[in-house]
Order: C-alpha cells, then structure tokens, then sequence
C-alpha cells in the first residue's frame, strides 16, 4: 500500500514538473513569436511609410496633404544622417498591450532621396504629412513634413493664409483678426514677433519677394533656425537637430543638381543653343555643397542673381 | 514485478509528454514556416508598391525632368556617367530610359551617335522585375535662330529586385 502511493505521487510529481516545463517553454515561446511578430509588423510599417510618402510628394502642384492613422498610439522614429547625400532612418514602434508596453522599435528604412522634417520622434495615432516643393532657384525637392502635434498660425500674412487653407492641412488653424480661437492643445505660431507664443517666426526678405517671411528665421525651445523660402515650414515642424542635418543634405544635393545643370549647359553650347551660364553654375555649385543653415539668406541671394541671369538667356538651362 | 510496473508506466507517462511537446513544436514550425513565407510576400509587395510609385517621383526629379512626364535628354546623358556618385539615392535597382519611336532591331547605349537607351543606374542585381511607363524625351534646341524643345516619345524602366541574393 505504502509502495503504491509512492509510485502514484512519483509519477504525479513527475507529469507536474515537465508539464510546468512544458507550459514556461511554450509561454516562453509565444512571448518571442509575439515579440518577433511586433519587430516584423514595426518594420513593415516603416517601410510602408516610405511608400506612402511617394504620393505625398507635391510634384507640379504648390503642395500636398495626407493623414496617417494608425489602430494603436505609434512611435515614428526619425533619424538623420548628414555627408553627401545623407539620409534618414524611420524606424516605428507600436505600443501594445501583451509583453513590454513599447518595444524596441522594427528594423529601419533607409531613405537617401526624401526629405522629411519632424521631430526625431513622434508619438500618436494621427500623422498629418504634407509637402511643399523647394526652389533654389530652380526645383530642388519637395520637402514632407510629418507631425502629429497640432498648431495654430495666428495672424499669418494672406499668401500663407491662402496655402493652408488651400491644402486643407487639418492639424493647423489659422488665427486671424475677430476668427477662430485656437484650441488648447495647438502649439502657438506667431509671425514677426508679436503675442506670447511657443513658436515665433521672423520675416526678413526686402528685396524681390512675395512677403518678408520669404526668408527669416525661426525661434523655438530656445533655438534660432534660418530659413528661406518653404524651409519655414520646415522650422515650425522639425527640430533642430534634423532641420540642421536635411539642410545640410538638401544644400548638397543642391549642388549636385546644379553641377546635372552646368553639364547640360556644357551640352546645349557644344550643339549650338549657347548660353552663358557654365561658370555661374560651376561656382554655384561649389558654394552651396557646402553651405549649412547660417548660409541659406547668402546663398539665395546668389540663386535670385543665377535665376536672374537664365532669365535673360535665349537658351535657358531650366 | 510492481517495480518493473511502476517504471513502465513512468516511461508511459514520458512518452506521452514528450510526444505532447513534439506536437506543439511541430505546430509552431509550420506557424513559422507561415509566418516567412507571408514575410517573403509582403517584402516583394512592399517592393513592388516602391517600384510603381518610384516611376512617378523619378520623372519629378530635378537630376532627371523638363516637366510633367517628361526627362531632360541632356540630363539623362549627364546623370548616365555619373552613375556611381548615386548609387544608393536610388529607391530601385536599375533605371533605363529607351527612346522608343523610331522602333530599332537592336540596343545603343548612348551617349554614341545614334543611340537609343540610357543606363542612368544599374545595381547588377539578378533577380529583378522591371515597371515601365511612356514619357516624352525632350531636349532645349536652336533651329534657324528658333529655339524650342524638341521632344520623342521615350519609356522610363524601373527595376525592382524580387529577391534577396544574399
């Protein structure tokens, strides 16, 4: 009888600890299947972003806008490399509810020919990307911007008023005169100065421009970021950390088009439609490789001479 | 004899676990099995996807365009010798532009006279699908003191890599 027992609580004890085993190993198992499964859809996701991006792109038309919304709070990780012609890593994490709350982000997507100004990370369930294109003198990029903060501009000039609206950029208001209040969680835009703001921008452009915020700069968290052209937008919306690095990458490839430029006009010269732009070309070409952010007003003064100069040429090169 | 029966039904017992767990572990290499191959299709599709959106934002790229659905033939002839300095700005494997009016028997490489394709970027990879789309070749020319820009009907081939060679 005593023998019987022994066996029985034997055995017993035997099934209870390979079962345990047994169960650890598979709850084990399933925790790294999900967690790989995390890292594949994070990575996925990362990719795909490029991808939608690509329609995004403004093209011919003044600008474009897109929204991205994602089932659960998500973590867009943007990270900027400059020299040559750089390029950015978007990385994502996706918050969940099984295992650690926010994962180590999915496999990165390298991208050399965009350039998108955000914060280094962003957070929500809402991404609003929109794109102007950027001129220096002639098209360069079109440059995305990707938030999922919301602003409010208050008391822009009419031709700013008019882009927003007329891109339907859902995460910006525009405040103006006796009209819309902006909401709580909007960070403030000021322009030239005026009001208690998060965000104020400075207009500077006298000569040859559409409104003085044609060029300024942008201050922020303290920061003073220069700008020209569309690049304001680009202030607002990115930090200065990957406004610094896409500046640098964009005054780069500035360069190179502009050296595509000089050899087309090399060209058209050797088949008779002269033009007189080459060495303009080929100095502009030096000068704005290697320019950075406190370059940018210089180096557009010498663009609007260059745009100047085609101007006036029977055979244009752009 | 009770011994012999209690390490029989031991070994029954161990048997039967372990044949248990070699089930779950079969179950979750099929579910792997799965879960690459899905992996494999998405990779191509997402691949795919890039190609075809990447034929629209090269003919709007400034290295390469005179407008809309339109490349500089000067530029192609500029940017097919520098095909190095780009090399991973590309978002695809290969890109050729062929002129394809008048039709030819056989393929010149330009720049050569008379040539009627440019290899703007070819990354050597094996395995690649090609997406093409029609788009005019034009070119800035002065004809008796006119200038204008003379334009042929082209075709933009993009190259996707449809799997890893590595």
């Amino acid at each position: 009888m005593i023998n019987k027992k022994a066996e029985f609580n034997f055995a017993l004890l035997f099934a209870i600890i390979l079962g345990a085993a047994i169960l650890i190993l598979a709850i084990y198992g399933v925790m790294k299947i999900s967690n790989t499964q995390r890292y594949t859809t994070d990575s996925e996701i990362a990719k795909k972003i490029t991808i939608i991006t690509d329609p995004l792109q403004a093209g011919f038309s003044e600008g474009k806008f897109g929204k991205i919304t994602f089932n659960q709070e998500t973590k867009i990780n943007n990270i900027c490399f400059d020299g040559g012609i750089g390029r950015q890593d978007i990385s994502v994490s996706t918050k969940s509810g099984v295992g650690d709350e926010w994962q180590n982000p999915g496999a990165a997507t390298s991208i050399y020919n965009k350039y998108i100004f955000s914060d280094e990370q962003e957070n929500g369930k809402e991404f609003y990307v929109f794109s102007k294109p950027f001129y220096l003198p002639y098209k360069i990029t079109d440059l995305i911007f990707l938030t999922s903060k919301n602003y409010c501009f208050i008391e822009p000039p009419t031709e700013i008023e008019d882009e927003i609206i007329s891109l339907a950029i859902t995460n910006v208001q525009v405040s103006t005169k006796g009209s819309v209040n902006c909401s709580s969680d909007a960070l403030k835009v000021c322009f030239g100065g005026v009001g208690d703001c998060d965000i104020k921008i400075y207009g500077s452009c006298v000569n040859d421009c559409e409104t003085a915020f044609d060029q300024g700069y942008v201050e922020k968290d303290g920061d003073k970021l220069e700008f020209i052209g569309n690049l304001m937008y680009a202030a607002v919306f990115s930090d200065k950390y990957v406004y610094d690095c896409n500046i640098k990458r964009l005054m780069y490839r500035t360069g190179k088009i502009t050296e595509v430029l000089a050899g087309k006009a090399d060209l058209m010269n050797s088949r008779g439609c002269n033009t007189n732009l080459w060495p303009d070309l080929v100095l502009y070409s030096s000068l704005a490789s290697s320019a950075s952010q406190a370059d940018l007003v210089d180096l557009n003064n010498v663009a609007k001479d260059l745009d100047r100069k085609n101007n006036l040429e029977l055979c244009r090169v752009w | 004899m009770k011994n012999n029966k209690a390490q029989f039904k031991i070994q029954q017992m161990a048997f039967m676990i372990l044949a248990v767990f070699l089930f779950f572990i079969l179950i979750g290499l099929g579910f792997l099995s799965f879960q690459t191959k899905s992996l494999q299709g998405n990779y191509q599709q997402l691949q795919m996807d890039q190609a075809i959106s990447s034929l629209q934002v090269l003919t709007d790229m400034p290295e390469l365009s005179c407008g809309y659905l339109c490349l500089d033939e000067d530029k192609l002839r500029v940017m097919s010798r520098k095909s190095e300095q780009y090399a991973q700005f590309w978002p695809v494997a290969s890109i050729k532009v062929y002129k394809v009016y008048p039709a030819f028997d056989s393929l010149i490489k330009c720049p050569t006279a008379n040539c009627n394709y440019f290899e703007i970027y070819d990354s050597n990879q094996q395995n690649t699908q090609e997406y093409s789309t029609y788009i005019s070749l034009c070119k800035r020319v002065k004809e008796q003191d006119n200038i204008y820009d003379k334009c042929e009907i082209g075709k933009l081939v993009v190259g996707v890599k449809i799997k890893q060679t590595e």
